[in-house]
């Protein structure tokens, strides 16, 4: 990444307040999906400022993403929900300042690798003691509900658009940081698990999806309630129908990593297109309800599709001598 | 407005400080003819008090409709100088040359103020506000314009350097044109006025004003 800070150099205004880019490196494809990852950052540091945080709720949160885990997982999950529950409003207030914190240090670039390699940590613990796993091991795993995890994307998407050039010519931001092979697989394994996920009897049940979409549309704005209500209709009673169509979607988009770029931009916008339509029936994550803690997965899947858009090979440049 | 009182505190806090040294940018520019932006540190002088006073209830300083109408008067200079940028008017040193975000800033505040009367109203309470029906219609404005200011904010930390920039401070030998800012009334003499000061100050209000409208979602 050119992460230079091109300092010192003449320039008649400040970055930042001029029209011009002098003294700050332009905003390449990784730089502005770093970007990105970072607004969502701090809106989840915002979000955990939230008045409902610094209740005993939040605590009560966590706490049930231990029911139906492993003893193993679900024991540090309900000692650190007791803990928050003792010293939820200091705690909660480290929370969201770390989160706020994280999001600032990915803008500011003399910070973004540490700010980079602290959310791959935050992320994981989160994982496992905020999110009980996504449910994976609980058996309630499905892509309507967030699974595997939105917090665990985070910490892909950090490793993904990590500032190295370890292939410098591969055709997207994700391969270049991680190689084009490491990339494809991390690609093919999380959509490929979103399929799967899809087919699990969380999801396939006759009412699961159906059911999902109704909770999604608890506490949000009429608009949305309206799309989540008539969804849940919908698909009342279709729940293996509905899984089955979105596993296929979802494996379809997972091998298309392995395609030409015309088909793999495709799948791209599809997965897009996917990610948006998990967004709306997660309830846009539940974000009107004042328990949102995070905008769920679909905002974030879509960052991580965007960092395997297949760049357009540019046409070799001849300088004409003078 | 909801959440704990010490936290709306702090940010009522950050606001008006943000607010005074905006000001104190304005006295020092006229007085040493250092280029600042002038309608950027201006609004943020109002803004800052404007917010303070929605934060804590014991900082409220003028009625609602009077801050609409304040608030309303920049959306439409910041408009007006978006227009201006598109045409390819020449810009000005004095006047911000991204106005975009300060136009939603503005249209924000108004937005707090004039279709969720709530924000006021219930700063002296410590309960969260509560839209009516007719306020929830327009909730789903708040979320996009949550978003863009923290978009802003992260926009803003990508272009904060390290070390101080250097300006224009050593014009070339023999360089006779006028100085920046010499068309506008003022006369810059000297370097651009602290300005990662400046972007922090913007990066606070933006911070603050998400705050806000995340509690109103």
């Amino acid at each position: 990444m050119s992460e230079s800070l091109a300092v010192g150099r003449a320039q008649t205004r400040p970055a930042g307040q001029a029209g011009d880019t002098a003294g700050v490196a332009a905003l390449d494809a990784r730089r502005k999906l770093q970007l990105g990852l970072g607004v969502i950052w701090v809106l989840d540091g915002i979000l955990q400022f939230q008045p409902s945080m610094f209740t005993k709720s939040f605590p009560a949160m966590l706490a049930e993403s231990a029911h139906g885990n492993p003893g193993v997982v679900a024991g540090p999950i309900t000692w650190s929900a007791s803990l928050i529950d003792h010293h939820v409003v200091v705690l909660n207030a480290i929370f969201a300042t770390i989160q706020l914190a994280l999001g600032l240090g990915i803008a500011w670039r003399p910070t973004v690798r540490l700010a980079l390699a602290a959310s791959i940590a935050w992320s994981l613990a989160v994982w496992w003691l905020g999110e009980g796993l996504g449910g994976i091991l609980a058996g309630t795993a499905s892509p309507v509900n967030g699974a595997p995890g939105p917090v665990l994307l985070y910490a892909i998407l950090a490793v993904l658009l990590w500032p190295a050039d370890r292939d410098p010519g591969a055709p997207s931001v994700a391969g270049r940081a991680t190689g084009r092979r490491p990339a494809q697989a991390v690609w093919l394994v999380l959509w490929g698990s979103l399929a799967a996920f899809a087919l699990l009897p969380a999801s396939r049940a006759p009412g699961a999806i159906s059911d999902m979409l109704t909770d999604g549309a608890d506490g949000a704005p009429a608009w949305l309630a309206w799309i989540d209500t008539h969804a849940a209709s919908a698909l009342n009673h279709h729940g293996l129908a509905a899984s089955i169509v979105l596993a296929v979607l979802l494996a379809l988009v997972a091998v298309a990593v392995y395609l030409p770029a015309p088909a793999l931009r495709a799948a791209i916008v599809l997965a897009v297109v996917l990610a948006a339509a998990l967004w709306l029936a997660q309830g846009m994550g539940e974000l009107f309800t004042g328990m949102a803690t995070d905008p769920e997965s679909g905002p974030l899947l879509a960052l991580l599709a965007l960092a395997f858009w297949p760049a357009v090979p540019r046409p070799a440049v001849t300088r004409k001598e003078a | 407005m909801g959440g704990p009182a010490w936290l709306t505190a702090i940010f009522a806090a950050a606001s008006l400080a943000v607010a005074v040294y905006c000001a104190g940018r304005l006295v020092v520019a006229r007085r040493g003819h250092r280029p600042t932006e002038l309608d950027t540190d201006g609004a943020h002088v109002i803004m800052g008090v404007a917010m303070a006073g929605m934060l804590v209830s014991g900082l409220r300083t003028l009625p609602s409709t009077i801050w609409e109408v304040v608030f309303a008067a920049a959306a439409v200079w910041f408009g007006y100088r978006m227009l201006q940028a598109r045409r390819g008017a020449q810009s000005s040193p004095w006047c911000s040359s991204h106005p975009l975000p300060h136009l939603v800033e503005c249209a924000a505040m108004v937005f707090m103020f004039l279709i969720l009367p709530a924000a006021a109203g219930a700063a002296a309470s410590s309960v969260s506000m509560t839209m009516t029906a007719t306020e929830s219609r327009f909730s789903f404005l708040t979320l996009p314009l949550a978003v863009y200011l923290f978009g802003y904010v992260v926009w803003l930390g990508d272009r904060v350097t390290l070390h101080v920039p250097a300006l224009a401070l050593a014009a070339p030998a023999g360089d006779t044109r006028p100085a920046i800012g010499s068309g506008s009334g003022f006369v810059a003499t000297q370097s651009y006025l602290a300005p990662r000061c400046a972007t922090i100050c913007k990066i606070t209000m933006g911070i603050t004003m998400g705050y806000m409208l995340i509690l109103m979602l």
